[in-house]
């Protein structure tokens, strides 16, 4: 058996308390972050099933303010903010100008001129410089992705438990609202496929919050959930990773996240390319797969149809909780059908997957 | 963690456990550990040959697929089809029920090549601590 070595990683805030909880680190873009504290396994399952808490304190987070904040970000984004209200958050792709893209984000407004950004941790510097670079007089763009710290608590209990936590108040939050809490907010997102709540924080006041969820959460069955549950859990709900489904050549058209454009916009940077696109049709598409023969689909694994090259997978895993292989994969639009059976090359051996609709997992409302 | 005295170990965390010109392979305790919950297994075919340091098998968790090396040369006589409906047995049982496959030696002088079990013990102790 073969095994990475160990990379110099940055450590989380909570590092110490994640070791105390058993878990098993590894890299994860730079970071070292839990990968599993039990295993992948159990943690998938207690998401689905009861509640998880994730430390996402990776993540990074800009703000953007100034009398011409609105503006900016109008010009500058991909879909409408001058609608989206206080206390209100809205996500999207950042596009660069060949229409590809820089990361996904989501954008809440703070107030009339004051917007803060999430964006990947992985992005946080190109984030950072391609706001920065764009932004005229009047609006600064500060990177606070130092003083923050993320938790995300996902799963069909987590409504109870922070209730039980932090009080009703924060109980009937609408999906994408948020509200102010400890010099941060808590809003009403994830990255799961379950109900949840994100809850950014000084840094210096996560591990409060940590503690006082376990405590509450502990005996209804909440766990700590590592890396793996967390990329196994968004999989299922289809939702794209940048660096697998997402990236800097490939547009959100390609990605099927349309919905989370407004193309009617005047523009923004890689408007022109995106309404052509859509113009001219797509030659490639995200699609979802599910395996029908043995075998566990894996990021760049090829796929083909009847032995020709038709596109690249982009994420694969098994699924605890079902037992299926599944994965995305970018194909060519011709070959995107749903029930279209392809083959997915693991170690030089086709083996059969067809495709199926996304996502592959809907919470039960 | 538990390593058998009767085994032979490889630096890839590998054992196997000689027998005349007969050899059992398997991955260690310390390797399932690292793998975690083991959810798919790829064997060698019967009558496959295989070689010393050579990728014989593949052993896969959620996360990642990992290459498991033929800790001999040989030929492939036997493997442990219980692992395809139960995966898991490699983590629950590493030295027994979770085998991966028997061989024929090509060359049991191979063998002089391979840890003991105090060597691969003090080598999984140096290892880096997560």
């Amino acid at each position: 058996m073969s095994m990475a070595l160990e990379t110099e990683s940055r450590k989380l805030p909570l590092h110490d308390e994640h070791l105390r909880k058993g878990a098993r680190m590894g890299d994860f873009g730079g970071w070292l972050v839990p990968l599993f504290y039990t295993s992948i396994v159990d943690e998938h399952t207690a998401v689905r099933c009861k509640a998880g808490l994730f430390d996402i304190s990776h993540m990074g987070e800009l703000l953007v303010e100034g009398p011409g904040a609105l503006n900016f970000l109008e010009k500058n984004l991909p879909r409408r903010v001058a609608p989206v209200k206080l206390y209100q958050a809205i996500y999207m792709p950042l596009v660069n100008d060949r229409g590809g893209m820089v990361d996904d984000i989501i954008v809440y407004r703070m107030a009339e001129s004051r917007f803060l950004i999430i964006v990947n941790a992985g992005n946080i510097e190109k984030d950072f410089q391609w706001f920065k670079s764009r932004a005229p007089d009047g609006v600064t763009v500060t990177n606070i992705s130092e003083s923050m710290g993320l938790l995300a608590l996902q799963g069909p209990l987590s409504r109870e438990i922070l209730a039980e936590a932090f009080g009703a108040y924060y109980r009937d939050l609408k999906r994408f609202y948020y509200l102010d809490f400890e010099g941060g907010i808590i809003a009403r997102t994830g990255y799961t496929g379950e109900d949840g709540y994100e809850i950014m924080v000084p840094m210096h006041k996560l591990k409060a919050i940590w503690d006082v969820l376990f405590r509450v959460g502990g005996k209804k069955g909440l766990v700590p959930v590592g890396f793996g549950a967390r990329d196994t859990l968004r999989l299922e709900a289809a939702m794209p990773l940048y660096g697998h489904e997402l990236n800097d050549t490939l547009t959100p058209l390609e990605a099927g996240l349309e919905w989370a454009l407004d193309l009617s916009k005047d523009q923004f940077p890689g408007s022109k390319v995106l309404k052509a696109q859509k113009r001219e049709g797509l030659s490639q598409k995200r699609i979802g797969f599910e395996m029908i023969d043995r075998g566990i689909p894996r990021q760049d694994c090829e796929v083909r149809k009847d032995g020709r090259l038709v596109g690249k997978v982009t994420s694969g895993s098994f699924i605890p909780t079902t037992g299926k292989s599944i994965g995305m994969a970018y194909v060519e639009a011709c070959e995107a059908g749903v029930g279209n059976v392809l083959e997915v090359m693991i170690r030089d051996r086709a083996a059969k997957a067809a495709i199926v609709s996304l996502p592959f997992y809907k919470r039960k409302v | 963690m538990d390593f058998p005295e009767n085994l032979r170990y490889t630096k890839t965390h590998e054992w196997i456990a000689v027998q005349g010109n007969k050899g059992k392979v398997g991955v260690t305790s310390y390797a399932q550990q690292e793998i975690s919950d083991v959810v798919f297994v790829e064997l060698p075919k019967k009558d496959q040959a295989v070689q010393q340091a050579k990728t014989a098998a593949v052993v896969e968790s959620v996360k990642a697929a990992f290459d498991i090396y033929a800790p001999m040369s040989g030929k492939v006589t036997n493997t442990n089809k219980a692992l395809e409906a139960n995966p898991g047995l490699i983590n629950q049982s590493p030295y027994g029920d979770g085998w991966l496959f028997e061989i024929e030696l090509a060359n049991a002088g191979e063998v002089n090549a391979l840890m003991t079990a105090q060597q691969y013990r003090d080598t999984v102790q140096q290892a880096p601590k997560h």
